[in-house]
């Protein structure tokens, strides 16, 4: 008898062990290790570039986001468009109207909401997302869409959005880290104007930013905003300029980026 | 030499030498700097795609791997990126990390510093003599091969394809012409032609700068294409942002996987730093054929051998001597290394100043740069000129059937050997004339005699035991202890039989 109950422990024992064994590593643990196999090294890349577009995705990247502004926490935050998704691709979408790859669909972030070029399917910098992707999808059933991903659908309010209420609640609420020009500070990304996501991007939707800034703004403070006030904010946000949408044509999106880089270039170098 | 010596001559060699400074021509070295440095942005950001890293570590190739080629050598040869080192990193490092990935980046820069290091022991060892039996079949060959290679490594990103591997380059060629209609993106050929197109018909008018405008003319056809349909159906690739940082200082990192890694290329990385230095030395011998200037080519060794040692620390590959870059130079009038120093800085002005227009470069112009480069490389006459000799020809055709079909590494390997055993089988040929003066037989020999020459004279002396022969060595440069042996046999088997040997003039 004593002897079973020993055995028992000692099995769950080695159960518990393997578990330890088995679990995923931590991206602070993958950090601190020295010998990374590819798989590891190309996560690890993957969360640097989600993390600092700007600096580790710069090739491709096009504007003052990085994947994190909108994907928050590295895309680990439920309700701001998680990253755990790696089980629902390939799918189709409406967006562009052909079956996607997780490839693909990062591709296209980099082409609108990074208002950037659209790297190659093989690049690095797409292998590494995807890679990080696939990471952050561990425990999710394949072909099922995570609980919580994406953003909420915020219920029918009874009323229209109202662009000039949302401009009062943006003074009042966003503009203390975003800046009251939209223009982003160091606390908080750009909202709109030429550094950030372009007219085709997917949070020019004014439902969908609805349900973003509802579940997730202001941050410490989370969902202390109406639907209504919500949806208020994110029609005011859709009536700012911001980068052209890439699928109208080139010319107009041409000049633009060679501005946009011009213009950087000129401030570093009055810096 | 006494150690002592040799330290001295080391030292002698090892620090910088600005004696040029007394016969610089300023201007001349100036106007040839700055179209280097004009000439290798297109180039410099095509080999980095080659390698598989970014485009701006090109640019530092050619800034630093440039600089220090040019501050320790004494001539006017330009290095900076070269396209056999470049495919071949790029060869070495696949098997072992992602293509582009930080850790094939940091592989890569391993790989670099081992060469760099290679390089210098080479020249520790006084290597750059052994480079002198590589015969101009083999590096014709050599060049033929990686002109091949260019244009076959060109075709993915000339036609829009995904990266195609295919056992032999022919494979790729067959691939494309049977489902071109499914694989070929027309906007990118169609780009990718026009620069090919351009290049080729302005290279009869500007043979200098020709590759400048076709790029210019692709970017602007590649512009068009992009305003009429967008990015979304044309699907072009673009180059994307440079992040040029004129000091990008890094230190390699160097943990146990990437020991691993470096005791695993340590046959690549030799091939790599020999290709390189042959390169190098080839064109110094050619400078030196032409006049242009009093080259030691020592130095030339260990300029490269810094260069590519230090590349790593200024986050960049290893690169070696240019052959087109340094004959545009030699022809704009430059014999000094200021060339190459105003080149490395006017590269970093240009890059920051035009950094920000370089981002919608399409990429299959660049892959029309590779394949014009690849075009440049293949050299039809000087091939037709060697097919006439049997034996160069076949140096040639056995090079060049090596590297397109087996791979760089081993083509060089095959070029080494066919060089020098063609060499030797050149050295081994002697000559006899047999002339008769009543008894006496006279043998009048030419040619070295040595352990793989003697056969043939040997068994003529052996036929006839009890003659009486005379031995004329006065055309002998050389004769080895195994031909004196054999005399000496010669001569005692004569002995027995009633015979005589002597040796002329002396008649001993």
């Amino acid at each position: 008898m004593k002897r079973t109950a020993l055995a028992a422990v000692g099995i769950l024992a080695l159960l518990g062990w393997c578990q330890g064994a088995l679990a995923r590593s931590t991206i602070e643990e993958l950090k601190a290790r020295v010998v990374l196999d590819d798989y590891e090294s190309n996560v690890l890349f993957g969360y640097n570039i989600v993390m600092e577009t700007n600096k580790y995705g710069a090739r491709y990247a096009g504007n003052g986001l990085n994947c994190t502004s909108c994907h928050l926490k590295g895309g680990t935050q439920p309700d701001a468009f998680p990253l755990n998704v790696a089980g629902v691709y390939p799918k189709w979408r409406s967006k562009n109207g052909v079956r996607n790859g997780i490839g693909l669909r990062i591709r296209d972030c980099f082409l609108y909401s990074l208002n950037g070029i659209m790297p190659p399917e093989e690049a690095p910098e797409v292998q590494a997302v995807a890679a990080y992707v696939h990471y952050l999808s561990e425990g999710e059933v394949i072909g099922k869409p995570p609980a919580h991903g994406g953003v909420p659908t915020l219920p029918d309010t009874g009323a229209d959005p109202n662009p000039p209420r949302g401009a009062t609640v943006y003074a009042r609420v966003c503009a203390a880290c975003h800046g009251r020009a939209g223009h982003g500070t160091a606390a908080a990304p750009p909202l709109w104007g030429p550094d950030s996501y372009n007219a085709g991007a997917g949070l020019n939707s004014v439902q969908r930013a609805a349900g973003f800034i509802w579940a997730n703004m202001p941050v410490g403070n989370e969902r202390s905003l109406t639907h209504q006030e919500a949806l208020d904010v994110a029609a005011f946000l859709h009536l700012q300029l911001r980068p052209f949408d890439p699928r109208d044509a080139g010319l107009k999106k041409l000049a633009e980026r060679i501005y946009y880089r011009l213009s950087k270039w000129m401030a570093k170098a009055q810096q | 030499m006494t150690p002592a010596a040799y330290a001295a001559l080391l030292l002698r060699e090892a620090l910088p030498d600005f004696s040029w400074h007394r016969r610089v021509d300023v201007w001349r070295e100036l106007i040839a700097g700055l179209l280097g440095a004009a000439l290798v942005i297109p180039q410099a950001i095509t080999f980095a795609y080659l390698v598989g890293l970014p485009p701006e570590t090109g640019l530092y190739c050619a800034v630093f791997v440039g600089l220090a080629a040019s501050l320790f050598g004494n001539s006017a040869i330009v290095g900076g990126p070269n396209t056999a080192v470049s495919i071949m990193l790029s060869l070495a490092v696949m098997p072992f990390a992602g293509r582009g990935s930080p850790v094939y980046m940091e592989f890569v820069l391993a790989l670099s510093l081992m060469v760099g290091v290679i390089q210098l022991g080479i020249w520790l060892l006084r290597g750059a003599e052994v480079f002198r039996y590589f015969s101009p079949a083999a590096i014709i060959g050599i060049k033929t091969g990686v002109g091949v290679l260019l244009i076959t490594s060109a075709l993915e990103g000339a036609l829009g394809l995904s990266p195609l591997s295919t056992q032999f380059f022919y494979e790729k060629f067959y691939l494309v012409a049977v489902s071109w209609d499914e694989l070929v993106n027309p906007y990118s050929a169609a780009i990718a032609a026009v620069t090919i197109a351009t290049g080729l018909v302005l290279k009869r008018f500007w043979p200098r700068t020709y590759i400048l405008a076709a790029v210019a003319v692709g970017s602007i056809v590649g512009a068009a294409i992009y305003l009429v349909q967008g990015p979304l159906v044309t699907q072009i690739e673009l180059l994307g942002h440079v992040t040029f940082d004129p000091l990008p200082i890094r230190v390699p990192r160097l943990t146990p996987q990437h020991w691993l890694f470096m005791e695993a290329v340590v046959p690549q990385a030799i091939a790599i730093a020999v290709l390189g230095l042959a390169q190098t030395l080839v064109i110094a011998r050619d400078l030196k054929a032409r006049g242009a200037g009093n080259l030691d080519l020592h130095k030339e060794v260990l300029a490269q051998g810094i260069a590519n040692t230090m590349s790593p620390f200024f986050s960049t590959f290893a690169g070696s001597g240019s052959f087109n870059r340094t004959s545009v130079a030699i022809e704009m009038g430059a014999r000094t290394p200021l060339s190459g120093l105003v080149a490395a800085g006017a590269v970093v002005v240009f890059a920051l100043a035009f950094g920000p227009l370089l981002t919608n470069l399409p990429m299959p112009a660049i892959a029309g740069v590779l394949a014009l480069v690849g075009i440049g490389m293949i050299e039809a006459r000087e091939a037709r000129l060697l097919l006439r000799s049997r034996v160069e020809g076949a140096v040639f055709l056995l090079t060049l059937f090596t590297v397109t079909f087996l791979g760089l590494d081993v083509g060089i390997l095959v070029a080494v050997l066919a060089s020098v055993g063609f060499l030797l089988a050149g050295m081994s040929k002697v000559g006899f004339v047999v002339s008769h003066d009543g008894e006496l037989e006279r043998i009048a020999v030419s040619g070295n005699l040595f352990y793989a020459s003697l056969d043939r004279l040997s068994r003529h002396l052996h036929a006839t035991p009890a003659a009486r022969t005379l031995l004329d060595l006065t055309r002998v440069p050389y004769c080895d202890a195994a031909a004196n042996a054999m005399i000496e046999a010669v001569r005692r088997e004569r002995h027995a039989h009633g015979g005589r040997l002597d040796l002329a003039p002396t008649g001993a």
